[in-house]
Protein backbone atom coordinates (compact mmCIF):
# COMPACT_ATOMS: atom_id res chain seq x y z
CA UNK A 1 0.00 0.00 0.00
CA UNK A 2 1.12 3.22 -0.58
CA UNK A 3 0.76 5.96 1.50
CA UNK A 4 2.45 9.84 1.45
CA UNK A 5 2.49 11.72 4.72
CA UNK A 6 1.25 15.25 4.63
CA UNK A 7 3.38 17.89 5.03
CA UNK A 8 2.42 19.82 8.53
CA UNK A 9 0.31 23.88 8.47
CA UNK A 10 3.37 25.85 7.34
CA UNK A 11 3.35 28.11 10.64
CA UNK A 12 3.40 27.12 13.80
CA UNK A 13 2.18 30.16 16.30
CA UNK A 14 3.82 29.29 19.62
CA UNK A 15 2.09 31.73 22.39
CA UNK A 16 1.77 32.18 25.27
CA UNK A 17 0.17 34.24 28.25
CA UNK A 18 0.46 35.13 32.12
CA UNK A 19 -1.19 37.81 34.15
CA UNK A 20 0.01 38.48 38.03
CA UNK A 21 -2.11 40.95 40.16
CA UNK A 22 1.58 42.57 41.26
CA UNK A 23 3.07 43.64 44.54
CA UNK A 24 0.79 46.53 45.56
CA UNK A 25 -2.75 45.64 44.69
CA UNK A 26 -4.98 43.00 46.03
CA UNK A 27 -7.10 42.55 43.33
CA UNK A 28 -6.08 41.66 39.38
CA UNK A 29 -8.39 43.65 37.37
CA UNK A 30 -6.28 42.47 34.34
CA UNK A 31 -7.34 39.28 31.48
CA UNK A 32 -6.35 37.89 28.79
CA UNK A 33 -7.45 35.16 26.10
CA UNK A 34 -5.69 33.37 23.60
CA UNK A 35 -7.73 31.42 21.05
CA UNK A 36 -7.50 29.37 17.75
CA UNK A 37 -10.49 29.36 15.56
CA UNK A 38 -10.10 26.83 13.07
CA UNK A 39 -12.34 24.87 11.10
CA UNK A 40 -10.68 22.90 8.12
CA UNK A 41 -10.29 18.75 7.39
CA UNK A 42 -7.14 18.20 8.26
CA UNK A 43 -5.89 15.00 5.19
CA UNK A 44 -3.47 12.91 7.60
CA UNK A 45 -2.56 10.88 4.56
CA UNK A 46 -2.86 9.90 1.61
CA UNK A 47 -1.57 8.47 -2.11
CA UNK A 48 -3.96 11.23 -4.17
CA UNK A 49 -1.58 12.69 -7.08
CA UNK A 50 -4.26 15.60 -7.28
CA UNK A 51 -2.90 18.20 -4.96
CA UNK A 52 -5.86 20.98 -5.44
CA UNK A 53 -7.41 19.21 -2.96
CA UNK A 54 -5.47 20.35 -0.29
CA UNK A 55 -5.71 23.73 -1.59
CA UNK A 56 -9.30 23.85 -1.46
CA UNK A 57 -9.47 21.88 2.17
CA UNK A 58 -6.85 24.65 3.74
CA UNK A 59 -7.94 27.32 5.59
CA UNK A 60 -6.15 30.15 7.47
CA UNK A 61 -5.40 29.47 10.87
CA UNK A 62 -6.68 32.40 12.83
CA UNK A 63 -4.88 33.15 16.04
CA UNK A 64 -6.63 35.82 17.91
CA UNK A 65 -4.88 37.20 21.65
CA UNK A 66 -7.00 39.75 23.83
CA UNK A 67 -5.42 41.66 26.72
CA UNK A 68 -8.09 43.66 29.19
CA UNK A 69 -7.24 46.19 31.96
CA UNK A 70 -10.02 47.17 34.13
CA UNK A 71 -10.56 50.38 35.37
CA UNK A 72 -12.94 51.66 38.14
CA UNK A 73 -11.42 50.24 41.05
CA UNK A 74 -11.51 46.96 42.81
CA UNK A 75 -14.28 44.56 41.68
CA UNK A 76 -15.75 46.51 39.52
CA UNK A 77 -12.66 47.39 36.95
CA UNK A 78 -11.90 42.98 37.27
CA UNK A 79 -15.98 43.01 36.20
CA UNK A 80 -15.32 45.21 33.18
CA UNK A 81 -11.91 43.28 31.75
CA UNK A 82 -13.33 39.86 32.83
CA UNK A 83 -16.76 40.85 30.77
CA UNK A 84 -15.45 42.20 28.12
CA UNK A 85 -12.69 39.56 27.09
CA UNK A 86 -15.83 37.00 27.52
CA UNK A 87 -18.21 39.21 25.17
CA UNK A 88 -15.54 39.03 22.91
CA UNK A 89 -14.54 35.31 23.07
CA UNK A 90 -18.34 34.37 22.65
CA UNK A 91 -19.22 36.48 19.72
CA UNK A 92 -15.80 35.14 18.08
CA UNK A 93 -16.95 31.67 18.54
CA UNK A 94 -20.63 32.54 17.45
CA UNK A 95 -18.99 34.05 14.42
CA UNK A 96 -16.31 31.44 13.53
CA UNK A 97 -18.13 30.67 10.15
CA UNK A 98 -17.60 34.46 9.05
CA UNK A 99 -14.12 34.60 10.71
CA UNK A 100 -12.83 31.22 9.12
CA UNK A 101 -14.40 32.17 5.35
CA UNK A 102 -11.60 34.89 5.38
CA UNK A 103 -10.02 35.68 2.47
CA UNK A 104 -8.27 38.71 1.67
CA UNK A 105 -10.65 39.85 -0.86
CA UNK A 106 -12.90 40.19 1.57
CA UNK A 107 -10.80 41.30 4.58
CA UNK A 108 -13.04 44.56 4.74
CA UNK A 109 -15.84 42.56 5.92
CA UNK A 110 -13.33 40.19 8.38
CA UNK A 111 -12.82 43.31 10.21
CA UNK A 112 -16.31 44.19 10.31
CA UNK A 113 -16.47 40.73 12.27
CA UNK A 114 -13.60 41.99 15.07
CA UNK A 115 -14.94 45.33 15.72
CA UNK A 116 -18.02 43.80 16.19
CA UNK A 117 -16.63 41.63 18.91
CA UNK A 118 -15.31 44.63 20.73
CA UNK A 119 -18.56 46.17 20.20
CA UNK A 120 -20.20 43.79 21.70
CA UNK A 121 -17.99 43.60 24.95
CA UNK A 122 -18.99 46.89 24.97
CA UNK A 123 -22.58 46.66 24.93
CA UNK A 124 -23.15 43.78 27.45
CA UNK A 125 -20.87 46.60 29.62
CA UNK A 126 -23.07 49.37 28.93
CA UNK A 127 -26.03 46.88 29.79
CA UNK A 128 -24.76 45.25 33.13
CA UNK A 129 -24.05 49.14 34.61
CA UNK A 130 -26.33 51.36 33.02
CA UNK A 131 -25.03 54.18 35.27
CA UNK A 132 -22.63 56.73 33.19
CA UNK A 133 -18.87 56.28 34.69
CA UNK A 134 -19.50 52.38 35.32
CA UNK A 135 -16.63 50.04 35.33
CA UNK A 136 -14.60 50.15 31.76
CA UNK A 137 -11.92 48.28 30.45
CA UNK A 138 -8.97 48.58 27.89
CA UNK A 139 -8.76 46.37 25.58
CA UNK A 140 -6.21 45.70 22.73
CA UNK A 141 -7.02 42.59 20.41
CA UNK A 142 -4.69 41.04 17.81
CA UNK A 143 -6.23 38.72 15.25
CA UNK A 144 -3.35 37.12 13.52
CA UNK A 145 -3.82 35.25 10.27
CA UNK A 146 -0.11 34.88 9.58
CA UNK A 147 1.63 36.99 8.56
CA UNK A 148 -1.40 39.71 9.36
CA UNK A 149 -2.15 40.95 12.43
CA UNK A 150 -5.45 42.71 12.90
CA UNK A 151 -5.34 45.00 15.45
CA UNK A 152 -8.75 46.86 17.55
CA UNK A 153 -7.48 48.70 20.38
CA UNK A 154 -8.91 50.81 23.11
CA UNK A 155 -7.34 52.17 26.43
CA UNK A 156 -3.68 52.30 27.14
CA UNK A 157 -2.35 48.37 27.53
CA UNK A 158 -0.02 48.39 24.37
CA UNK A 159 0.74 45.95 21.59
CA UNK A 160 4.26 45.54 20.32
CA UNK A 161 6.04 43.40 18.13
CA UNK A 162 9.95 42.89 17.52
CA UNK A 163 11.62 42.68 14.54
CA UNK A 164 15.31 42.05 14.07
CA UNK A 165 15.92 43.64 17.73
CA UNK A 166 14.28 46.19 17.50
CA UNK A 167 10.91 46.76 19.64
CA UNK A 168 7.90 48.99 17.78
CA UNK A 169 4.95 50.00 19.32
CA UNK A 170 1.97 49.82 17.27
CA UNK A 171 -0.48 50.91 19.31
CA UNK A 172 -0.91 54.60 20.81
CA UNK A 173 -2.10 54.71 24.45
CA UNK A 174 -5.47 56.85 24.12
CA UNK A 175 -5.48 59.16 27.45
CA UNK A 176 -6.89 62.42 27.79
CA UNK A 177 -2.91 63.65 28.33
CA UNK A 178 -2.36 62.63 24.44
CA UNK A 179 -5.86 63.92 23.34
CA UNK A 180 -5.41 66.95 25.08
CA UNK A 181 -1.65 67.47 24.00
CA UNK A 182 -2.87 66.47 20.22
CA UNK A 183 -5.19 69.12 19.88
CA UNK A 184 -3.07 71.74 21.47
CA UNK A 185 -5.42 72.30 24.57
CA UNK A 186 -2.60 71.84 27.34
CA UNK A 187 1.51 71.03 26.98
CA UNK A 188 2.91 67.63 27.56
CA UNK A 189 4.56 69.50 31.22
CA UNK A 190 1.08 70.36 31.97
CA UNK A 191 -1.00 66.84 31.27
CA UNK A 192 2.01 65.23 33.29
CA UNK A 193 1.81 67.20 35.77
CA UNK A 194 -2.07 67.02 36.18
CA UNK A 195 -2.32 63.35 36.06
CA UNK A 196 -3.97 63.33 32.39
CA UNK A 197 -2.13 60.58 31.13
CA UNK A 198 -3.52 57.88 33.61
CA UNK A 199 -6.50 58.90 32.38
CA UNK A 200 -8.53 57.26 29.44
CA UNK A 201 -10.18 59.14 26.52
CA UNK A 202 -11.34 55.89 25.11
CA UNK A 203 -12.24 52.50 26.75
CA UNK A 204 -14.78 49.28 26.10
CA UNK A 205 -17.71 50.57 28.41
CA UNK A 206 -16.41 54.30 28.79
CA UNK A 207 -16.39 56.63 25.25
CA UNK A 208 -15.97 54.41 22.88
CA UNK A 209 -13.51 55.04 20.25
CA UNK A 210 -11.44 52.35 19.17
CA UNK A 211 -8.67 52.37 16.59
CA UNK A 212 -7.84 49.82 13.85
CA UNK A 213 -5.12 48.99 12.40
CA UNK A 214 -2.99 45.59 10.49
CA UNK A 215 0.77 45.32 10.37
CA UNK A 216 1.95 42.69 8.39
CA UNK A 217 5.03 40.36 10.33
CA UNK A 218 7.76 38.78 9.03
CA UNK A 219 9.49 35.39 9.65
CA UNK A 220 11.45 35.40 13.24
CA UNK A 221 9.42 38.48 14.70
CA UNK A 222 7.60 38.09 18.48
CA UNK A 223 4.67 39.73 18.75
CA UNK A 224 3.78 41.37 22.46
CA UNK A 225 0.36 42.47 24.16
CA UNK A 226 0.76 43.99 27.79
CA UNK A 227 -1.39 45.79 29.95
CA UNK A 228 1.02 49.10 31.87
CA UNK A 229 1.75 47.29 34.70
CA UNK A 230 4.76 45.60 32.39
CA UNK A 231 5.75 48.97 30.50
CA UNK A 232 5.85 51.43 33.77
CA UNK A 233 8.35 49.26 35.09
CA UNK A 234 10.39 47.75 32.12
CA UNK A 235 12.45 49.31 29.50
CA UNK A 236 11.80 48.74 25.96
CA UNK A 237 15.62 47.97 25.90
CA UNK A 238 14.82 44.78 28.64
CA UNK A 239 11.46 43.80 26.42
CA UNK A 240 13.36 43.37 23.47
CA UNK A 241 16.23 42.06 25.14
CA UNK A 242 13.92 39.56 26.74
CA UNK A 243 11.63 38.75 23.94
CA UNK A 244 14.38 38.42 21.43
CA UNK A 245 15.77 35.58 23.08
CA UNK A 246 13.66 33.14 24.92
CA UNK A 247 10.70 30.92 23.65
CA UNK A 248 6.76 32.35 24.17
CA UNK A 249 6.22 30.82 27.75
CA UNK A 250 9.30 31.62 29.03
CA UNK A 251 9.34 35.38 27.69
CA UNK A 252 6.24 35.65 29.62
CA UNK A 253 7.51 34.52 32.81
CA UNK A 254 10.49 36.99 32.57
CA UNK A 255 8.53 39.60 31.38
CA UNK A 256 6.54 39.38 34.96
CA UNK A 257 9.52 38.89 36.48
CA UNK A 258 10.71 41.98 35.54
CA UNK A 259 7.66 43.51 36.20
CA UNK A 260 7.54 42.51 39.60
CA UNK A 261 11.20 43.55 40.07
CA UNK A 262 10.84 46.56 39.18
CA UNK A 263 8.10 47.41 41.27
CA UNK A 264 5.03 45.81 40.71
CA UNK A 265 2.87 48.58 41.85
CA UNK A 266 0.41 47.64 39.26
CA UNK A 267 -1.66 44.29 38.13
CA UNK A 268 0.37 43.03 34.85
CA UNK A 269 -0.63 40.87 32.20
CA UNK A 270 1.57 39.81 28.91
CA UNK A 271 1.08 37.63 25.51
CA UNK A 272 4.00 36.55 23.25
CA UNK A 273 3.62 35.18 20.10
CA UNK A 274 5.92 33.92 17.74
CA UNK A 275 5.74 32.68 14.63
CA UNK A 276 8.02 29.30 13.97
CA UNK B 1 -23.27 50.02 0.53
CA UNK B 2 -19.74 50.64 -1.57
CA UNK B 3 -17.09 50.30 0.08
CA UNK B 4 -13.61 51.78 -1.61
CA UNK B 5 -10.18 51.45 0.03
CA UNK B 6 -8.02 54.07 -0.81
CA UNK B 7 -4.38 53.80 0.36
CA UNK B 8 -2.43 56.56 1.50
CA UNK B 9 1.31 56.45 0.66
CA UNK B 10 4.54 59.14 0.73
CA UNK B 11 7.65 59.39 2.55
CA UNK B 12 7.49 59.53 6.30
CA UNK B 13 6.59 62.68 7.88
CA UNK B 14 4.65 64.11 4.87
CA UNK B 15 1.40 64.46 6.57
CA UNK B 16 -0.31 61.76 5.99
CA UNK B 17 -2.22 60.84 8.96
CA UNK B 18 -2.75 64.54 9.59
CA UNK B 19 -4.41 64.91 6.56
CA UNK B 20 -6.97 61.59 7.69
CA UNK B 21 -7.09 63.49 11.24
CA UNK B 22 -8.39 66.44 9.48
CA UNK B 23 -10.69 64.92 6.99
CA UNK B 24 -12.50 62.73 9.89
CA UNK B 25 -12.40 64.34 13.08
CA UNK B 26 -11.65 67.84 11.76
CA UNK B 27 -8.28 67.89 13.84
CA UNK B 28 -4.97 68.90 13.53
CA UNK B 29 -1.76 68.24 15.69
CA UNK B 30 1.47 69.22 15.32
CA UNK B 31 3.11 66.85 17.32
CA UNK B 32 4.20 63.96 15.07
CA UNK B 33 3.48 60.43 15.67
CA UNK B 34 4.89 58.01 13.35
CA UNK B 35 2.34 55.43 12.11
CA UNK B 36 3.69 51.55 12.63
CA UNK B 37 1.75 49.53 9.97
CA UNK B 38 -1.45 50.96 8.79
CA UNK B 39 -4.11 52.80 10.77
CA UNK B 40 -7.49 52.06 8.72
CA UNK B 41 -10.12 55.09 9.42
CA UNK B 42 -13.65 54.92 7.67
CA UNK B 43 -15.72 57.87 6.38
CA UNK B 44 -18.92 57.54 4.19
CA UNK B 45 -18.74 60.35 1.53
CA UNK B 46 -21.86 61.36 -0.22
CA UNK B 47 -21.84 61.45 -4.08
CA UNK B 48 -24.37 62.58 -6.36
CA UNK B 49 -27.36 59.89 -5.12
CA UNK B 50 -24.47 57.53 -4.04
CA UNK B 51 -22.46 56.92 -0.47
CA UNK B 52 -19.49 55.66 -0.53
CA UNK B 53 -17.71 54.56 2.29
CA UNK B 54 -14.00 55.27 2.23
CA UNK B 55 -11.66 52.76 4.36
CA UNK B 56 -8.59 54.78 4.34
CA UNK B 57 -5.67 52.72 5.19
CA UNK B 58 -3.00 55.38 6.34
CA UNK B 59 0.58 53.13 5.60
CA UNK B 60 3.50 54.53 7.21
CA UNK B 61 5.98 56.69 5.61
CA UNK B 62 8.10 55.14 3.31
CA UNK B 63 12.13 55.94 4.59
CA UNK B 64 15.59 55.15 2.75
CA UNK B 65 15.43 51.37 4.21
CA UNK B 66 11.80 50.33 4.05
CA UNK B 67 9.67 49.98 0.86
CA UNK B 68 6.17 49.94 1.20
CA UNK B 69 5.09 46.52 1.59
CA UNK B 70 3.17 45.33 -1.23
CA UNK B 71 0.58 43.23 1.13
CA UNK B 72 -0.62 46.86 2.20
CA UNK B 73 -1.34 48.36 -1.42
CA UNK B 74 -3.29 44.94 -2.85
CA UNK B 75 -6.90 45.74 -3.55
CA UNK B 76 -7.17 49.32 -3.51
CA UNK B 77 -9.62 51.19 -5.52
CA UNK B 78 -7.57 54.38 -5.24
CA UNK B 79 -4.53 55.78 -4.12
CA UNK B 80 -3.49 58.93 -2.53
CA UNK B 81 -0.15 60.17 -2.53
CA UNK B 82 1.24 62.61 0.15
CA UNK B 83 4.24 64.73 -0.48
CA UNK B 84 5.67 67.82 1.30
CA UNK B 85 5.58 70.87 -0.38
CA UNK B 86 8.47 72.36 2.02
CA UNK B 87 10.55 68.86 1.03
CA UNK B 88 11.66 68.46 -2.11
CA UNK B 89 12.81 64.73 -1.94
CA UNK B 90 9.29 64.01 -1.01
CA UNK B 91 8.14 65.11 -4.04
CA UNK B 92 10.81 63.50 -5.96
CA UNK B 93 10.09 60.17 -4.70
CA UNK B 94 6.63 60.35 -6.49
CA UNK B 95 7.32 58.94 -9.59
CA UNK B 96 9.43 55.85 -7.86
CA UNK B 97 6.79 55.24 -5.62
CA UNK B 98 4.01 55.40 -7.97
CA UNK B 99 5.73 52.42 -10.11
CA UNK B 100 6.40 50.38 -7.02
CA UNK B 101 2.33 51.26 -5.91
CA UNK B 102 1.11 49.92 -9.75
CA UNK B 103 3.50 46.99 -9.68
CA UNK B 104 1.47 45.96 -6.17
CA UNK B 105 -2.34 47.73 -6.79
CA UNK B 106 -2.45 47.68 -10.66
CA UNK B 107 -3.47 51.31 -12.03
CA UNK B 108 -6.05 52.27 -10.04
CA UNK B 109 -6.73 56.19 -9.78
CA UNK B 110 -4.12 58.18 -8.39
CA UNK B 111 -3.82 61.94 -6.66
CA UNK B 112 -1.20 63.83 -4.85
CA UNK B 113 -1.89 65.96 -2.24
CA UNK B 114 1.18 68.67 -1.94
CA UNK B 115 0.79 69.03 1.55
CA UNK B 116 1.58 71.79 4.29
CA UNK B 117 0.57 74.44 1.97
CA UNK B 118 0.03 76.51 5.01
CA UNK B 119 3.84 76.64 4.95
CA UNK B 120 4.02 78.54 2.02
CA UNK B 121 6.87 81.01 2.53
CA UNK B 122 8.81 77.53 2.90
CA UNK B 123 7.71 75.89 -0.70
CA UNK B 124 10.23 74.41 -2.76
CA UNK B 125 7.61 72.83 -5.70
CA UNK B 126 7.62 74.91 -8.19
CA UNK B 127 5.28 75.54 -11.03
CA UNK B 128 7.05 73.45 -13.48
CA UNK B 129 7.36 70.70 -11.28
CA UNK B 130 3.45 70.52 -10.46
CA UNK B 131 3.25 70.94 -14.39
CA UNK B 132 5.47 67.69 -14.52
CA UNK B 133 2.42 65.81 -11.99
CA UNK B 134 0.50 66.78 -14.21
CA UNK B 135 2.16 65.64 -17.35
CA UNK B 136 2.72 62.36 -15.65
CA UNK B 137 -0.59 61.18 -15.43
CA UNK B 138 -1.59 62.45 -11.24
CA UNK B 139 -4.09 64.48 -10.83
CA UNK B 140 -2.99 66.91 -8.06
CA UNK B 141 -3.62 69.71 -5.36
CA UNK B 142 -2.34 71.73 -2.70
CA UNK B 143 -3.14 70.51 0.49
CA UNK B 144 -3.17 71.84 4.43
CA UNK B 145 -4.19 69.44 6.99
CA UNK B 146 -3.50 72.36 9.16
CA UNK B 147 -6.00 74.63 7.73
CA UNK B 148 -8.07 72.24 6.38
CA UNK B 149 -7.48 73.79 3.29
CA UNK B 150 -7.37 71.15 0.17
CA UNK B 151 -8.21 68.56 2.11
CA UNK B 152 -11.89 68.12 1.91
CA UNK B 153 -11.44 68.24 -2.11
CA UNK B 154 -8.97 65.63 -1.90
CA UNK B 155 -11.23 62.94 -0.88
CA UNK B 156 -14.03 63.99 -2.61
CA UNK B 157 -12.19 63.40 -5.95
CA UNK B 158 -11.07 60.15 -4.46
CA UNK B 159 -14.38 58.66 -3.51
CA UNK B 160 -15.80 60.17 -6.99
CA UNK B 161 -13.52 58.63 -8.77
CA UNK B 162 -13.19 55.40 -7.21
CA UNK B 163 -17.06 55.48 -7.74
CA UNK B 164 -17.11 56.60 -11.55
CA UNK B 165 -14.56 53.55 -12.23
CA UNK B 166 -12.07 55.34 -14.12
CA UNK B 167 -8.54 54.97 -14.32
CA UNK B 168 -6.17 57.42 -13.54
CA UNK B 169 -7.02 60.49 -15.69
CA UNK B 170 -4.53 63.69 -16.48
CA UNK B 171 -6.86 66.76 -15.42
CA UNK B 172 -5.72 70.13 -14.48
CA UNK B 173 -6.25 70.31 -10.99
CA UNK B 174 -8.93 72.42 -9.99
CA UNK B 175 -7.48 73.73 -6.31
CA UNK B 176 -4.63 76.22 -6.02
CA UNK B 177 -2.95 73.14 -8.73
CA UNK B 178 0.87 74.86 -9.70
Amino acid sequence: METETLPARMIRVDVSGLSHAGKVRSVNEDHFAIMTLQKAVQLRATNLQDTTLLDRLRKPQVDIFVVADGVGGGVGGKIASGVAVKAVVEYLAEAVGCVQDFDVDRENAFLEHLSQAVQHGHHRLKEMFQTQGGPATTLTMVTLVWPRAYVIHLGDSRGYFLRRGTLRQFTRDQTMGNYLVDIGAVTEQHAEKAGLYNVLSSAVGGDFVPTVGVVDLADGDALLLCTDGLTKHVSDERIAQILGSLNAEGAVHSLIDAALDGGGTDNVTVVVAKAE
Amino acid sequence: MIQKKVCMVGVFATGKTSLVQRFIHSLFSTKYHSTVGVKIDRKQVQVGTEQVNLLLWDIEGRTAEQEIPDSYLKGAHAVLYVADGTRRETFEQLFSLRDHVRSAAGDVPSIVALNKYDLKNQWVVAAADGKKLIDGGFHMLTTSAKTGEGVEDAFRWVAKTTLSGATQTVQQPDHHGN
